[in-house]
């Protein structure tokens, strides 16, 4: 763990943005203890032969109105101007650390008071708060200090209050109090640990804002007094003879935008490190990997789905990473295909790419992708928003919440039927009674958090029925839900399937859902169909058979130990070369682990991609405890 | 636990709850801010008088001076003084001019409001596009190059105080390039740059904002609904994306807003700008007192406008913040 | 050994009333499972148990003392729904798991009892000084076992433990827990959405509605010979290989009814809005809106909370 943080740190000097934060904040330090002990004396001389003058060879940037030299000057006030600067932050951060930890100790009336106080000044800008506080603490540097230290602490204070929040919220640390862990140890253990890294790039940064308020004081006069000097204080003077000498305003203004700029970065660069926030990978991944090509399989003639060779990539540092790796399937009219597989196997994206959903960075391309007879690519917006309908998994999120539900519906309408607004919101009422919402005309009117999630789901299904759907897709539809919404809302897509002659493509991770629902299913596993089958007719994967072995329902029996699959299914990015499940399959020879299997016809339209299919019963699995 | 929702009962039922509750917040902030400028005296080290009049002042002099402030009376009968004062428009005398404090502000807030209204506008005006369309360019990992620029230049220029853009401004525009006056309210070319000083900065920041809330709100589910609908790119970001990123937008916005009404101090102290900003910083310097009083008070009660101004923004423009709330 | 007692307990957030007088006994060395849908309150109950949601009303009790009264390690420990957020992600897993263990351990005891848990749960102790992110869920899970073990408890709480894992590795952290369970004789309540995994593992089964708890006995007889309405709806929608969608469904008006809001519960018996054999299909049947089941279910088989349980 160690070693990768520190080959993380190098490599993130290695960046442009690390590079540049690394040179800068070095120039800085090194200013500040090296430049008032060298030019110190030098910047304090006064030469009243050289009053007032602009730049020139004996002065780059001028003298001042006592004819000292502004570039020495300019130089030596980095030390005040930092050393001020990381002064009132330390006091401010430690003070909004106190205030921010204060609740959580104190009794709870306390607590409120503290977060209440804390939640009415983080409100006012800092600079307001640090005038505010100037006028109690004296116009001067010390005054200055404590004014900007304070004006800072209520926004540490919250920042301490949000983050200890959102960590005590989670699971580890209620395990860690339920094991007897006291408040204390908690806080030192568990809570500081989580929220230390965040806060150091906020303090990082904190003190770059702490550094330009410190100058806007001292710019304002509230702040550093002559004789002392600091960044502020020269632009003040600098800026009273702007027409003589613009560069005596313009050199502090440079420092201090340069040295704000550096605290900036390098809050950015250990924020990259540290990974509170990441950024994409900007490496090119190469050209696209070449899909194995694949035998043209039959079609039947009423298809209405048909996808041949379906590749899904998506760019990743180290390459492309391919999580459907040659999908080939068609769906007939009317006909209920599911797709079962685990997290991870490529059944959502294969469900996304037939639907021309993926975007950018992502990358589809298939030998044969055609929905109703036509290539997806080329079929037109109207086509597929009145003939393919998508339910998708997380009902809460799949509408838009600043929208009303009817107008959500009537929206496709209104875009596709050139339908009035009116016209297509009556329709969309028509729509949701008819997928059973109950008080429809009052329920369109309403916004989507007012539903229940089993209500969302017929929403959904209700604004795939606006036109007249030939397929429809569902992601997992029920996944969120109840089993008896679950119910529901299968019957519901059972019945358009009825009502409609729709075919369904069901994506589902649960085989017991997906045998209720389909007349078929493709098991997918590592990006490709492993399987083919009429839902009931015996499987002769072994991955299927696994699957099915380990699935628990109420007829499993309850003296025996579970079936368990050994082993875990490969990262996208490090398939194998020969037969992805090889390595858990009880059943794989060398052949299995050179050469990757391609689907071959079973029986009818059974199909199966293995080396070695199992056609006799179910027995002779693996009952070996795996994972570790 | 997730728990369903109950239709019914939710009818036109949290909005008096949730304005009730803004309102309620708005008046506790503006109680505590009355009582922090009041305060803020009581805790000036040593006596404020004496301070504000130099140690050569003559004692019977201070002593009068706080005989008129009744800075003699028991801290509770100051309190209501000035409580009851507030309330019929009487901010005090200023120490320094014997003017009134509400005569002082008066004269100078329109100047202030010349400043900050249409550095408002101009930042709204500039971000909201630049940040769509930058947003709109560079979605799902397009155009690194648009992206790396458009982030480097809105992170510098935020990084830059409004105080030194203004120095900034002047010397290239107004020294150099003598387009424009140094300083001053005389003419509308006066304006130009105090206005660009104010409004750069919080511009750049707010297009940052908005690009960032709209990318992020373009990966949302309800997003990919819409484009499941297949409705044209214009409607999946002009209705369904825009409204969403608006309200987070909003919500770190309006930070930003209340940093403008501070940092309108600044830019009239470059531009020599006879607003209340320059008035404040002169007052504290001279210790006057009453007149710092009262114009923390103005800019506090400033602050607080824009807040509750965001907050109904938001209920507004978001349903369920009024539901989360409640 | 002993039992976990819940007398008439109740829990209110506010207004919410999560938890609402469920009386259960979690016999000495026995698994009782726990079944509801999400907003049942049986998360809020294993919560209010181990002290980490408030109980306002009734008491738990750990072997007749009342849990308030035990110090605080008690022999009463949990393993939670999500491994990814139950493990602190900076702590190496072995000190997640000496955290838990006695004051008392010595440190050579402590390393050992680390590697002997690690062992207990399959899983290599040489990985001790790894952080939780180098595992996969079903090892985070089983970590979160041994951390739960480490704390010698008499009865263990398991909150939902393999509904964020996979099927193929669920069925191995069910194996371990029921392997465990009977080795160690620990007394467990098991608390799942799934009533198929439920009925795998327990030997007592409870079914909770909105707060209350409506049904419980014997599994097999629970599962079997269901007394209660929801109970029977529960398993006719448990989705199973061996029964097609449409069977059973005629043209009953209840198909379509929404779950209740627990901020609201219906008035009587708080199923009645949903249920089958209640108001809405018989229409003489309006005891079930104006009188509580639950005030006489002790009488009733499986301590049923219907007036009409068969």
């Amino acid at each position: 763990m160690a070693r990768r943080r520190g080959s993380a740190w190098v490599a993130a000097v290695r960046t442009p943005v690390g590079a540049c934060s690394a040179v800068l904040l070095a120039v800085v330090v090194l200013l500040a203890v090296l430049a008032p002990l060298v030019w110190g004396d030098g910047a304090a001389a006064i030469d009243t032969d050289a009053i007032g003058q602009g730049p020139s060879g004996a002065h780059p940037f001028g003298t001042d109105s006592l004819g000292r030299d502004l570039l020495l000057r300019t130089l030596v006030a980095t030390r005040l101007s930092i050393g001020l600067a990381v002064l009132a932050t330390a006091i401010g951060v430690g003070t909004g650390v106190v205030l921010g930890t204060l609740p959580s100790v104190l009794p709870r009336w306390a607590g409120r008071l503290v977060i209440a106080a804390v939640d009415i000044a983080v409100a006012f800008p800092g600079l307001l708060l640090a005038l505010f506080f100037a006028v109690i603490f004296g116009v001067g540097t010390q005054g200055a200090v404590l004014a900007i230290a304070f004006a800072m602490a209520p926004a540490f204070a919250r920042l301490v209050q949000t983050l200890s929040a959102s960590v005590s919220g989670r699971d580890f640390v209620a395990a860690a109090r339920v094991s007897g862990v006291g408040r204390s140890r908690l806080l030192a253990r568990h809570v500081l640990p989580n929220i230390g890294e965040p806060l150091v790039v906020n303090a990082t940064i904190g003190a770059g804002s702490a550094l330009l308020a410190f100058a806007g004081l001292s710019f304002l006069g509230i702040g550093v007094q002559a004789p002392d000097f600091d960044w502020g204080r020269l632009l003040r003077e600098g800026l009273d003879g702007i027409y003589v000498n613009p560069v005596a305003a313009l050199a502090p203004c440079g420092a201090v935008v340069l040295a704000g700029l550096a605290f900036n970065l390098v809050g950015e660069t250990v924020a990259g490190v540290v990974g509170v926030r990441t950024r994409a990978s900007r490496r090119a991944a190469g050209p696209l990997p070449a899909p194995r090509p694949a035998a043209a399989g039959e079609v039947p003639d009423d298809a209405v789905l048909v996808v041949e060779n379906l590749q899904v990539a998506f760019p990743g540092p180290a390459g492309w990473t391919v999580p459907v790796r040659g999908v080939s399937f068609s769906v007939r009219a009317g006909e209920a295909v599911g797709v079962v597989g685990e997290s991870g196997s490529g059944k959502s994206l294969t469900a996304l790419a037939v639907s021309r959903l993926i975007e950018a960075p992502g990358v589809v391309t298939a030998d044969r992708l055609e929905f109703d007879g036509k290539p997806v690519d080329k079929a037109s917006d109207r086509e597929l928003g009145t003939s393919l309908a998508m339910v998708f998994q997380d009902p809460m999120t799949s509408f838009n919440p600043a929208r009303r539900v009817g107008r959500q519906l009537a929206e496709v309408s209104e875009q596709h039927h050139g339908l009035s607004r009116r016209a297509a919101f009556a329709r969309a009422i028509d729509r949701l009674a008819a997928v059973r919402v109950p008080a429809a005309a009052r329920r369109g009117r309403q916004y989507p958090h007012e539903f229940s999630g089993g209500m969302r789901q017929r929403a959904m299904i209700g604004m795939g029925l606006m036109g007249q759907p030939k397929l429809v897709i569902a992601d997992e539809p029920t996944t969120a839900l109840d089993v008896t919404v679950q119910r529901q809302v299968l019957r519901l897509l059972a019945r358009t399937r009825e009502a409609e002659g729709a075919a369904i493509l069901l994506i589902s991770h649960d085989i017991a859902v997906v045998s209720q629902t389909c007349e078929r299913m493709l098991v997918m596993y590592a990006g490709r169909v492993v399987e083919d089958l009429p839902t009931g007719s015996p499987p002769q994967h072994p991955y299927t058979r696994a699957l099915l072995a380990t699935t628990v329902d109420l007829d499993t029996d309850r003296g025996a130990p579970l079936e368990v699959i050994p082993g875990r299914p490969p990262e996208p990015d490090q398939v194998p070369a020969g037969c992805a499940f090889a390595a858990r399959c009880p059943l794989a020879t060398d052949r299995c682990r050179d050469e990757d299997p391609v689907p071959a016809p079973a029986a009818g339209t059974h199909r199966v991609a293995c080396w070695h299919p199992q056609v006799s019963v179910l027995s002779g699995q693996s009952r070996e405890e795996g994972a570790a | 636990m997730t728990t369903a929702a109950a239709p019914a009962r939710l009818r036109g039922g949290p909005w008096p709850a949730f304005a009730a509750r803004r309102l309620a917040r708005f008046a506790v902030s503006l109680w505590a801010l009355l009582t922090a400028a009041f305060l803020m005296i009581h805790l000036v080290p040593g006596d404020p008088v004496r301070a504000a009049l130099g140690m050569t002042a003559p004692a019977d002099l201070v002593a009068a001076r706080r005989q008129a402030l009744g800075l003699d009376d028991p801290l509770w009968v100051q309190y209501g003084h000035y409580l009851r004062g507030l309330v019929t428009g009487d901010f005090g005398t200023s120490m320094v001019s014997g003017q009134p404090v509400a005569q002082v502000i008066g004269d100078r807030l329109p100047a202030t409001l010349q400043l900050a209204v249409p550095a408002f506008a101009v930042v709204v005006l500039v971000a909201v596009p630049l940040g769509v369309c930058f947003a709109v360019l560079t979605r799902g990992g397009r155009r690194r190059g648009a992206e790396l620029g458009f982030t480097s230049v809105s992170v510098l220029v935020a990084a830059i105080p409004e105080f030194l853009v203004g120095v900034g401004l002047v010397a290239l525009l107004a020294v150099g390039l003598g387009w424009f006056p140094v300083a001053g309210a005389d003419d509308v070319s006066a304006y130009v740059l105090p206005v660009a000083a104010l409004a750069i900065g919080p511009a750049a920041v707010l297009a940052r904002i908005i690009r960032v809330e709209l990318l992020s709100v373009l990966g949302a589910d309800f997003v990919r609904t819409a484009r499941a609908k297949r409705l044209p790119a214009r409607l999946v970001y002009v209705r369904h994306a825009l409204p969403n990123a608006l309200t987070a937008t909003l919500t770190l916005g309006g930070l930003m807003l209340t940093g403008m009404v501070a940092g309108t101090v600044l830019v009239e102290n470059v531009f020599a700008w006879p607003g209340l900003g320059s008035t404040i910083v002169q007052s504290i310097v001279t210790k006057d007192y009453p007149l710092v009083q009262g114009i923390v008070l103005v800019y506090g009660v400033g602050v607080l406008l824009v807040n509750l101004l965001v907050d109904v923004l938001l209920g507004l423009l978001d349903p369920r913040s009024a539901i989360r709330e409640a | 050994m002993s039992a976990l007692e819940f007398d008439a307990v109740s829990v209110r957030y506010g207004k919410l009333t999560a938890v609402d007088g469920v009386s259960l006994t979690v016999p000495s060395g026995q698994v009782v499972g726990l079944v509801g849908e999400s907003g049942s309150g049986k998360s809020t109950l294993a919560r209010a148990a181990v002290g980490l949601a408030p109980v306002s009303g009734g008491r738990v009790r750990l072997g007749g003392v009342d849990v308030r009264k035990l110090p605080r390690r008690r022999p009463l420990q949990m393993v939670f729904q999500d491994p990814y957020s139950s493990l602190d992600p900076r702590m190496a897993i072995g000190e997640s798991i000496t955290e838990a263990m006695p004051r008392d351990t010595s440190r050579g005891a402590r390393r050992d009892e680390v590697a002997r848990l690690l062992d207990l749960v399959q899983l290599d102790p040489e990985r001790a000084t790894m952080l939780p992110g180098q595992l996969s869920g079903g090892q985070r899970q089983r970590v979160a076992l041994a951390r739960a073990l480490a704390g010698r408890p008499q009865v263990l709480i398991a909150d939902e433990i393999t509904s964020a894992l996979d099927v193929s590795v669920q069925g191995a952290v069910l194996n371990l827990v029921r392997d465990v369970q009977r080795r160690l004789a620990l007394s467990m309540l098991f608390i799942s959405h799934n009533l198929a995994v439920v009925r795998y593992v327990s030997d007592v089964v409870a079914v909770m509605y909105l707060g209350r708890i409506v049904e419980a006995g014997p599994a097999e007889q629970v599962l079997t010979d269901p007394r209660h309405p929801y109970t029977r709806d529960l398993l006719a929608a448990a989705p199973s290989a061996h029964r097609g969608l449409l069977d059973d469904v005629g043209g009953d008006p209840l198909a379509d009814t929404e779950p209740a809001d627990p901020h609201h519960p219906p008035p009587g018996c708080r199923y009645h809005p949903r249920c089958p054999i209640g108001p809405l299909v018989h229409t003489d049947r309006t005891l079930c809106v104006s009188a509580d089941p639950a005030d006489d279910a002790a009488h009733r088989p499986h301590h049923a909370a219907c007036h009409f349980a068969a």
